[in-house]
């Protein structure tokens, strides 16, 4: 039986190994060679290596000649037992020749690109249990009030967001309101000031609620309150709105822009007014309180909660709360997270309402006809003259608090909430 | 009628109905007897062990199957996983588990390795029992917790009780498991008093155990940190927050359907781990809660770990190295 | 068995040539299939080495148990591993000893007392302390016998294994093959002693030297230290002194050792021609035999080539297959 040619390949001596360098074949070919002869002479990473011949027989063929470098794995010669058995190069060349492939460079990982970092979202953080539970329940997570760490939406939030959702008032058509209710009895209704809601009113919910029903109205755009397709929120709208909530007619209460609208319902729709109560009121908004309000509705747009709240204090506060520093920051905190609550698009369109009502009713003080208290505070610098108001509607009373800025439902509760126990109580 | 003994007592008997058991069960490590060769100075049993914890044992099996070995951990712990790999069920034990510098190549590359190299022709059922963790003053180089090191070798298998029941339990369990055993014995609690039940009964391993039930929050601790858990749980009770305790029992298999469960029902989770906070338990939980728990997570993962550094002697420094309910709490807090 | 000193059959001599020509041939065909590029990761082979191997484990049965190095596959052929089993083993096949999940230093096989290669210098010695230990507490009658190179008994195991091993009087015998080079390091180099087998002193064991060129030598010397394990008087340390012609690995460049000193081991001192040369001479096996195991052994490497070639790789879910028992 002959024996099958043996391959001489370039030999991979050691891991590293890519490739060597034919330096000589020191036995001619046609001549024999003995097993562990010296057959051929390599050199690779600057060191000759001297190959033995793996078989015995004659040196048949050679196909790399020096000097060539080759990949590890090139069939380089054959040996053959006999010098004449039949051999065919080129047969035996493709079945022997194995160089290895060059390592191709890893190709540059195929990354989708990063989208472009888009302006650092103006959205708190949401927790993926929540974002798992809006998407399911079809709600946006950008309108979710979050109370986790660093205003971070939780699942709890969600599903408190979704159960407020669940009880709004529809008022008008695609229009419902927030409108939350506490305690029993004869209904109170609290209607927030510009840039507020009903919280605003916290310090005299608890006080009035042990005696009446007290609803709060957050208007269009406010809390849960659908905004409305209109760009201004008209005071004769938001005043058609609080008339439209079901029940009896009601202690109306309104501060300051909430006043402007109570004093509209109690024009036009008196049936729906038991008594009123009037804030800080105003009939004809004067240039600093429109200066405020543009401020506020500007640095509403473009900068933080606080830098807005703090704008706000002097504005809102009396001198004795801005002078304590320990109050003074706890304010700005309860500012600043009511404030942040209300979009610049509804400070926008209640801007504009405001502006267009203010001086209509001028004249028409004279003819409110329900009992009316009008509530100022002794340091109101956005709507001084309260007392005027008064003098024009008929048998008003009127009480201003000493010592206190515009905001004196948070600033002077008890005597605010004295007052209007007095004049609710006493009809 | 419930007993109450320590987690040493609980090891003992463990070792004991082992050995009763099965003859192929012996036990071999430093002063496991002690005062070996003394006998005709009426020496007998010097120690039983450094915490007594293989007390009787020389006495009832015999100097061929309860060996004191001389201060050779490589040696010993090499020849345990050849004699492991012959036929014999070795117990041995690594003193501290500080001690695994002297020792790793028997343990990662034969004992892990021998079954899955040789195809499956090889066991080890080898069962390694050292003492783990910090709260002795015992410093730096006898108070280290490295259960990480050894959940982290594939081929071993690493368990940590934290009662004396789970003690015996576990250990009897790890003993008639068929691979090599890491069976960790938190110093700490060794002399802590709990229920022991009688009898020979096994806890099996890779199953976590609801130790506590609640829904606000979960926590999730093993060995000393069940217990800094549970005293956390009791707080936050108090102030009306409902928390859940989870004993992993099992580093390696790991209970992930049980954490991925507790999760599931609070969406809030800490993780208690004696061990230090680079590539450990702690991450390993937090890593599979975010990667198959991410819509459940309700707030991020916290870690309540050792930190970053050797533990120190000092009482004052010791105590504020290992993980405290106190610490617990300030991570719920941070929860949200 | 025959007792130790008795003289050989000449079934036994020309079993014992058989081994040792398997192991050279198929060591030497390794060297040819990595130098072809069919053969991955390191090999570490044991031409020249084959009469310790072969000489120690014709005094063993399978109830004893044997491990050894990176260099084991002359310990693995002459403790019975089937060959064919090995090569596909060295070839990643899915026929292979280890169902190709060990390769060529982790080549193991329990079935036949063999405790596996082992890729960690020094790491099989503890091991074989702990096989003796099974024997001794099961009382088997068996013996453990652990090979190991020079370079091991510099290592910490070696010391902490046979300290143990003779304060226990474990049945073992730990077999040094001193083939004068820790990978490219003489081993005077390294060592401050000459004789491996003086290292015994300090653990109070047993020694003995060998001429690990001479398969009657070391025949003679192991059987004496075998017979000692199993009567339980305790360990020996066997030290054979011998020669690896192929280098630490295959494509070692040989660098660190003169062509003239390899060409006299190889060409003076040769096992299988001395073994050769001796049964001839003394009459004990015809020549023609001789030729034909020779002859036998080449066609049944090249056959176990050809079946590991053609065999199946593993399939990939066996990656995870036997991390553990169960779990």
């Amino acid at each position: 039986m002959t024996r099958v040619p043996t391959p001489i390949a370039m030999p991979k001596l050691g891991m590293t190994m890519r490739e060597g360098t034919v330096v000589a074949w020191p036995v001619p070919v046609g001549a024999p060679v003995a097993k562990g002869q010296l057959v051929l002479v390599i050199e690779s990473e600057k060191a000759e290596v001297e190959i033995e011949a793996p078989a015995s027989g004659v040196l048949r063929h050679v196909w790399v000649e020096p000097p060539a470098i080759v990949p590890c794995g090139t069939l380089l010669a054959a040996i053959t037992a006999t010098a004449d058995e039949p051999f065919d190069p080129d047969a035996f060349r493709r079945e022997h020749d194995r160089p290895e492939a060059p390592v191709a460079p890893a190709p540059a990982a195929a990354v989708a690109p990063l989208p472009a970092a888009g302006p650092r979202a103006a959205a708190p953080a949401i927790t993926p249990a929540a974002r798992t539970l809006a998407r399911q329940l079809g709600v946006d997570p950008a309108v979710v009030p979050g109370t986790g760490p660093g205003g971070r939406v939780t699942r709890e939030d969600v599903e408190a967001w979704v159960e407020r959702r669940r009880s709004l008032v529809p008022v008008a058509d695609g229009v419902a309101l927030e409108a939350p209710a506490t305690g029993a009895g004869d209904p109170v209704l609290l209607l927030p000031g510009f840039g507020t809601d009903v919280s605003a009113f916290a310090r005299q919910i608890p006080a009035l609620a042990e005696r009446f029903r007290v609803v709060g109205v957050n208007p269009r755009g406010v809390g849960q309150s659908n905004p409305g397709p209109a760009e201004r929120h008209d005071v004769a709208t938001s005043a058609a709105d609080a008339a439209a909530l079901p029940g009896a007619p009601a202690h109306v209460i309104g501060a300051s822009l909430g006043a402007a609208v109570a004093l509209e319902l109690a024009l036009t729709l008196p049936a729906r007014v038991r008594s009123l109560t009037l804030v800080t009121p105003f009939v004809d908004a004067g240039p600093r309180l429109l200066a405020v309000l543009d401020a506020w509705c500007r640095v509403a747009r473009t900068g933080p909660a606080d830098t807005l709240a703090r704008m706000l204090l002097p504005w809102l506060f009396s001198a004795r709360t801005l002078a304590d520093d320990a109050a003074r920051e706890r304010v700005v905190r309860g500012l600043a997270a009511i404030v942040a609550r209300i979009p610049a698009s509804t400070l926008d369109r209640s801007a504009a309402g405001l502006r267009a009502w203010s001086g209509t009713r001028r004249d028409a003080l004279r003819d409110v006809a329900v009992p009316t208290l009008v509530l100022g505070a002794g340091d109101d610098l956005l709507t001084p003259g309260v007392e005027a108001i008064a003098a024009a509607i008929p048998r008003a009373a009127c009480v201003v608090v000493p010592g206190a800025g515009h905001a004196v439902c948070l600033e002077a509760p008890d005597a605010v909430n004295a007052a209007i126990l007095r004049h609710v109580g006493g009809s | 009628m419930a007993r109450e003994l320590p987690m040493v007592m609980a090891i003992n008997e463990a070792l004991h109905l082992a050995m009763q058991a099965d003859p192929d069960v012996i036990v071999l490590g430093e002063d496991v007897a002690g005062g070996g060769g003394r006998a005709d100075q009426g020496i007998e049993e010097a120690w039983g062990g450094i915490m007594g914890a293989t007390r009787g044992l020389l006495k009832a099996f015999g100097p061929t199957r309860v060996r004191d070995t001389p201060i050779s951990e490589m040696g010993f712990l090499g020849a345990a996983v050849g004699a492991a790999a012959t036929g014999l069920r070795p117990v041995a034990e690594l003193m501290f588990i500080d001690f695994i510098g002297v020792a790793l190549d028997p343990l990662l590359n034969q004992a892990a390795k021998l079954r899955y190299m040789f195809g499956g022709k090889a066991r080890v059922p080898l069962t390694v029992r050292t003492s783990v963790g910090a709260g002795l003053r015992s410093a730096a180089q006898h108070s280290q917790s490295l259960w990480g090191i050894t959940t982290g070798i594939p081929g071993l298998k690493t368990v940590v009780p934290s009662t004396p029941a789970d003690a015996k339990g576990l250990l009897l369990a790890a003993i008639r498991d068929d691979d090599p055993v890491v069976f960790c014995e938190p110093k700490s609690l060794m002399f802590v008093s709990g229920e022991l039940p009688e009898g020979d009964y096994t806890v099996p391993l890779g199953k976590a155990n609801v130790v506590r039930a609640g829904s606000d929050v979960s926590l999730v601790g093993f060995g000393r940190t069940v217990q800094t858990a549970l005293e956390a749980a009791d707080a936050l009770a108090k102030a009306g927050t409902s928390a859940e305790v989870l004993d992993l029992r099992s580093l390696q298999p790991l209970d992930e359907e049980a954490i991925l469960a507790t999760l599931a029902k609070t969406g809030r989770l800490i993780v208690v781990d004696e061990g230090t906070p680079r590539c450990g338990i702690a991450s390993d939980v937090a890593a599979l809660c975010v990667d198959r728990g991410f819509d459940l997570l309700n707030g991020p993962v916290k870690r309540v770990t050792a930190p970053h550094a050797p533990v120190p002697f000092s009482p004052v420094l010791e105590d504020a190295y290992m993980p405290t309910a106190a610490r617990v709490l300030a991570a719920v807090h941070e929860l949200g | 068995m025959p007792a130790p000193g008795a003289p050989l059959s000449t079934e036994t001599l020309m079993d014992v040539y058989r081994q040792m020509r398997t192991i050279r041939a198929f060591e030497e065909k390794l060297s040819e299939l990595v130098m072809a590029g069919k053969l991955a990761g390191f090999l570490h082979l044991y031409a020249g080495e084959e009469a310790v191997a072969v000489g120690v484990c014709a005094h063993l049965t399978d109830r004893d148990v044997v491990n050894s190095t990176h260099r084991g596959h002359g310990h693995c052929i002459a403790k019975g591993v089937d060959v064919g089993g090995m090569m596909a083993e060295l070839f990643g096949r899915r026929t292979g000893i280890c169902k190709g999940k060990g390769g060529s230093m982790h080549i193991a096989d329990l079935d036949h007392g063999m405790l596996g290669a082992n890729g960690i210098v020094g790491a099989g010695i503890p091991l074989t302390a702990g096989a003796a230990l099974t024997a001794q507490v099961k009382q088997t009658g068996g013996v453990a016998v652990g090979f190991f190179g020079d370079g091991a008994t510099n290592q910490g195991q070696f010391h902490e294994a046979l300290n143990l091993a003779a304060v226990w009087r474990l049945p073992a015998v730990f077999v040094a093959e001193n083939n004068l080079y820790g990978e490219a390091t003489p081993m005077e180099f390294v060592t401050p002693v000459r004789d491996l087998a003086a290292r015994a002193a300090s653990y109070g064991m047993r020694s003995a030297i060998a001429d690990g060129m001479d398969f009657f030598d070391v025949h003679a010397k192991a059987g004496e230290a075998i017979a000692h394990a199993r009567r339980g008087d305790g360990p020996t340390l066997l030290e054979c002194k011998t020669y690896r012609y192929f280098g630490h690995y295959v494509g070692d460049p040989l660098t660190y050792r003169t062509k003239e000193e390899a060409d006299d081991w190889m060409q003076n001192r040769d096992p299988l021609q001395r073994f050769a040369e001796r049964v001839v001479r003394d009459g004990l096996v015809e020549a023609g035999n001789l030729a034909r195991i020779d002859r036998e052994t080449t066609d049944r490497i090249e056959a176990a080539v050809r079946a590991a070639e053609q065999a199946p790789f593993p399939d990939p879910s066996e990656l995870l297959t036997d991390v553990y028992v169960k779990g």
